[in-house]
């Protein structure tokens, strides 16, 4: 009876299927949400799933110079990442399938797994455009992710937990929005880095470097690489709703709230112009870190240093 | 720590195929850790032979061959041939027909600003401005529709005159779609001259002085956005710029931004001298009448193309085809700016920089043979230059 449950809580819900199908039907909103902003008609609803399918029965193009088993193996490990992650997230407003006291950081650092293997696929094919790629998506890793994480910990910070189920618990109905604004930002934007949508899209710049790191990939592994971007959009919307904006209630609260955070996601998206690598890593270096570095600052002396 | 670690420079090929330039040119970009060392070019995949191949058809055949160089500057291709070849037969167009071919030159200059906004919003990866511009530049593609009936090859010039008229209620639709393109305008100037994250890719981007911009020989919005006074409606004015004249746009900054600014303004001094022409258009025939064979003689004909100067040199021998006509377009002298300006900089502004120029690659494309073995001075004939061509490209004659 148990086994049966995990393979449940595995294979179909939170985890696999249902984590997958809400990654394409985000996609989608995604999609046809900037069409509509850019004046465009945009996909139909079945659009990232004929796509997916698509991909996935043409054939894979192993390129020459390239380690095979590295080849087809990064886009398995980075689609796993965010799928194992998805397991400790509160996906539809249920309570989170597994957690431990510290699953936060694990959760944060599943998620980055998907941009390490896209990083070391680019750096595994011979191509030039590849190889760029690759160092702009590592480059950019290293920029957001630690005002990501720091922003993602001001939450655990002041309930004094480091685990997600114990942090929503205790802040349901508390937007910690209200009170700590800049790690709100921070997070939203470092998701946008972490997912490379505009602005942050250099490291996959098609004016410059082709498709980047994956531009050697075709058919399974793009495919795969594809579905992991949106589980990692689904998981942190998730994570950015649950500890920010007051828990997630219910599947309807949780439909409103990540909606609402993907809407203003492809709002910016819209509005603004891709940033230079440059740009981007002295963006977050002195914007995003020393901001959330205050505003730790700011709530380790208002709640007396106590974790 | 230590500093002796072996620098690594690795070349970025750029086109024939790529998503950056959707015609074939070659670039080759040395980048060391993004900043770009070294840049070369390599033209010529798009060459079709067409000044060869003028030679061995009529004057009349050739206009409509010379209107092919370019896929968005047809017109003004066109015009610099019949003006040429007007001048050679000593014919001078009538007035309303010399104002049709500014009225439609300037339409098209507005059509070929709006793409090229869109394309360099693009290459910024600014994908709204570009999907904005180009679906405003649908009104005046259908403005060109409904007076030529062509979206891009509107065939409006003949030798010695034009092919139509400009009705009333066409002349009504034509200020109708300005005003609107012209409340457009005004946001895109709004957005290239103040949006934060747009111009932190275009200041101070790819800045050419205007001593630089003299030596390297550009023309154009580039020049002028460098401050060099360089617009032939101007400074020789051609069909019926003198009538109708235009003001220059000149910016000083040189850089990207300024080559934004320089074009989005001259949207607004095209659509000025539309609506003068318009209200104020000379009456009269649409043709004058022009011989079969032209005089022999020669002669240079320069007009301002969308991209810059365009020079038309034409060589009759008195026959009913032309002995030799040379074309040089702009993009081909702004192109070494290009190889300059992307030295030093990062790899991400290479495409910005190459579009700040609106390259235009078919128009680009020439074939110079140097043999050194053979004392004729005579070229190759047109079949020569056909078989070699199947030859070149594997083909079978």
């Amino acid at each position: 009876m148990n086994t049966l449950r995990t393979l449940i809580m595995l294979l179909l819900f939170p985890g696999g299927l249902f984590v997958l199908l809400n990654g394409l039907a985000y996609e989608w909103v995604k999609r046809k949400l900037l069409a509509r902003l850019q004046n465009r008609v945009g996909p139909r609803w079945f659009q990232p799933a004929a796509d997916m399918v698509k991909l996935l029965s043409k054939e894979e193009i192993v390129p020459a110079g390239v380690d095979a088993r590295l080849f087809a193996g990064l886009p398995l490990v980075a689609l796993a990442g965010p799928l194992a992650a998805a397991l400790y997230m509160p996906l539809a407003g249920v309570a989170p399938a597994s957690g431990f006291p510290g699953d936060l950081i694990v959760a944060v650092y599943l998620l980055s797994l998907l941009t390490l293997c896209m990083g070391l696929a680019g750096s595994n094919t011979a191509s030039r455009f590849a190889l760029v790629g690759a160092t702009r998506t590592l480059t950019q890793l290293f920029s957001y992710e630690a005002p990501f994480l720091l922003a993602l910990l001001g939450p655990a910070l002041v309930t004094g937990s480091w685990q997600i189920s114990a942090i929503t618990a205790s802040t349901s109905g508390r937007w910690l929005l209200l009170t700590q604004p800049i790690g709100f930002v921070v997070a939203l934007v470092g998701l946008m880095g972490k997912l490379e949508l505009p602005p942050f899209d250099a490291p996959e710049a098609e004016t410059e470097i082709v498709a980047g790191a994956l531009t050697e990939y075709s058919g399974r592994g793009l495919a795969l690489f594809r579905l992991a971007r949106n589980v990692a959009l689904v998981v942190g919307l998730t994570l950015i709703a649950a500890l920010y904006l007051g828990g997630l209630a219910g599947p309807l609260d949780y439909l409103a709230k990540t909606l609402g955070l993907l809407v203003c996601m492809v709002g910016l998206q819209a509005l603004l112009t891709r940033l230079r690598i440059d740009q981007m890593a002295g963006l977050w270096w002195r914007g995003g870190a020393l901001l959330v570095l205050m505003q730790w600052l700011v709530l380790i002396v208002w709640h007396g240093g106590a974790p | 720590m230590h500093t002796g670690e072996q620098s690594e420079i690795f070349t970025i090929p750029i086109g024939p195929q790529h998503p950056a330039l959707k015609e074939p040119g070659h670039f080759e970009f040395a980048v060391e850790s993004e900043v770009v060392k070294a840049a070369s070019v390599r033209l010529g995949y798009a060459h079709r032979g067409i000044e060869k191949a003028v030679e061995t058809r009529s004057w009349v055949q050739s206009l409509y061959l010379l209107e092919r160089v370019c896929g968005i500057c047809s017109h003004i291709h066109a015009t610099a041939y019949c003006l040429g070849v007007e001048r050679l037969a000593g014919v001078t167009a009538p007035a309303r027909a010399q104002a049709i071919r500014e009225l439609v030159a300037e339409l098209e200059r507005i059509h070929s600003h709006f793409l090229w906004l869109g394309v360099a919003a693009h290459e910024a990866g600014f994908e709204s401005l570009f999907m904005y511009s180009w679906r405003d530049r649908e009104t005046v593609m259908d403005l060109l529709e409904g007076l030529t009936g062509n979206r891009v090859h509107y065939s409006a010039n003949l030798l010695g005159g034009v092919k139509f008229d400009v009705s009333a209620t066409q002349a009504a639709d034509i200020r109708r779609g300005l005003d609107f393109l012209e409340e457009r305008t005004r946001r895109y100037l709004d957005v290239v001259t103040s949006d934060e994250t747009l111009l932190r890719r275009t200041r101070g981007i790819g800045v050419m002085t205007a001593e630089q911009a003299e030596r390297l020989g550009v023309v154009g919005p580039t020049a002028r956005a460098s401050g060099l006074t360089r617009d032939i409606r101007i400074e020789a004015p051609y069909a019926a710029y003198a009538d109708y004249p235009v003001e220059i746009v000149l910016h000083t900054a040189g850089d990207l931004a300024a080559r934004f600014a320089v074009r989005v303004e001259e949207l607004f001094e095209s659509y000025r001298v539309i609506r003068t022409i318009l209200d104020a258009m000379p009456t009269g025939e649409l043709t004058a009448r022009m011989p079969r064979k032209i005089k022999s003689g020669e002669t240079l004909s320069r007009v301002e193309a969308p991209r810059g100067e365009l020079v038309y040199f034409i060589k009759s021998n008195g026959s009913d085809k032309p002995e030799r006509i040379h074309i040089r377009t702009p993009t081909i002298c702004n192109m070494a700016s290009v190889l300059t300006l992307t030295i030093g900089r990062q790899l991400a502004d290479v495409p910005m920089i190459l579009v700040g120029i609106d390259p235009c690659f078919s128009c680009n494309d020439r074939m110079v043979v140097v043999d050194s073995g053979s004392d004729s001075p005579q070229g190759w004939t047109w079949e020569q230059l056909r078989q070699y061509g199947i030859a070149h490209y594997g083909g079978v004659a």
